[in-house]
């Protein structure tokens, strides 16, 4: 069974929420990549960082439950909401802030943004 | 009639669940049939043959049913709203009716009702040629 670190991960500029501390587990060992273009620089630091295992969202299989943390790259509307709505801790890349219809379920103990790699370190 | 060009040329494949709450609050996501099943609550689920463009304010936004679809006018588009299209198939249509985009994702279009979109739907984004 492999050994999980933490990684913490704090608003970059001009972002919203956090810090978040990222623990995978062998129930959530997954640090999924739900963005454009694969597995993006922020998910790969917090897979390198927690020994979690990255999985672009858009090509495997990243069921809600199996989550440590989803990585975004939305514009501010739907994925922000979506997973924060399932109590996964959620990064976005973008500097975004709670809204649209789901902004209720975007709180500082489950949501971060503005986030660039150097914006997550160990712990 | 001047003529014009599409730039981005797709059909509804599905509807999810939750839409018609977006809907309420004037806001159509879009993402593209082959994205992750947790998105697809929120989504209308779409299979593109046309991906050479995002949307440019003044476009035009066709949707609804092939023999009589609604056009929409692009009054504003965010800054990521492109890359998240050819991307990932995804767009947020917003019927706020700003000239700025408020979020870096939003597609504004004119305020009031969004058509309701249904499986079999259209969906195209027309230029005017210069």
């Amino acid at each position: 069974m492999s050994e999980y670190t933490s990684a913490k991960v704090t608003a970059g500029r001009g972002g919203w929420g956090g810090p978040l501390t990222i623990t995978p587990s062998a129930e959530r060992p997954l640090i999924a990549s739900i963005t454009g273009g694969g597995i993006h620089p922020v998910a790969q630091r917090i897979a390198e960082l927690t020994g979690g295992e990255v999985v672009d969202g858009f090509k495997g299989s990243a069921p809600f439950d199996k989550l440590a943390v989803a990585v975004i790259d939305c514009g501010g509307t739907a994925r922000v909401g979506v997973y924060p709505m399932k109590k996964v801790k959620t990064v976005d890349i973008h500097a975004t802030s709670p809204a649209g219809p789901l902004a209720q379920f975007i709180t500082e103990d489950l949501f971060v943004s503005g986030v660039k790699p150097e914006d997550v370190t160990g712990e | 009639m001047s003529a014009s060009t599409t730039v981005y040329d797709t059909r509804v494949t599905a509807v999810g669940a939750q839409v018609p709450a977006f809907l309420d609050h004037g806001i159509i996501v879009l993402f593209a049939h082959t994205a992750p099943p947790e998105l697809h609550d929120i989504s209308v689920l779409h299979e593109a043959a046309v991906t050479e463009d995002g949307p440019l304010p003044g476009d035009t936004i066709v949707i609804g049913p092939a023999d009589a679809p609604e056009h929409l006018e692009v009054l504003a588009v965010g800054s990521v709203v492109r890359d998240n299209l050819l991307n990932l198939g995804h767009l947020d249509i917003k019927a706020d009716g700003r000239t700025e985009a408020k979020l870096p994702g939003d597609v504004c279009v004119r305020t009031g009702p969004l058509p309701t979109p249904a499986e079999g739907d259209v969906f195209r984004i027309t230029r005017e040629q210069a």
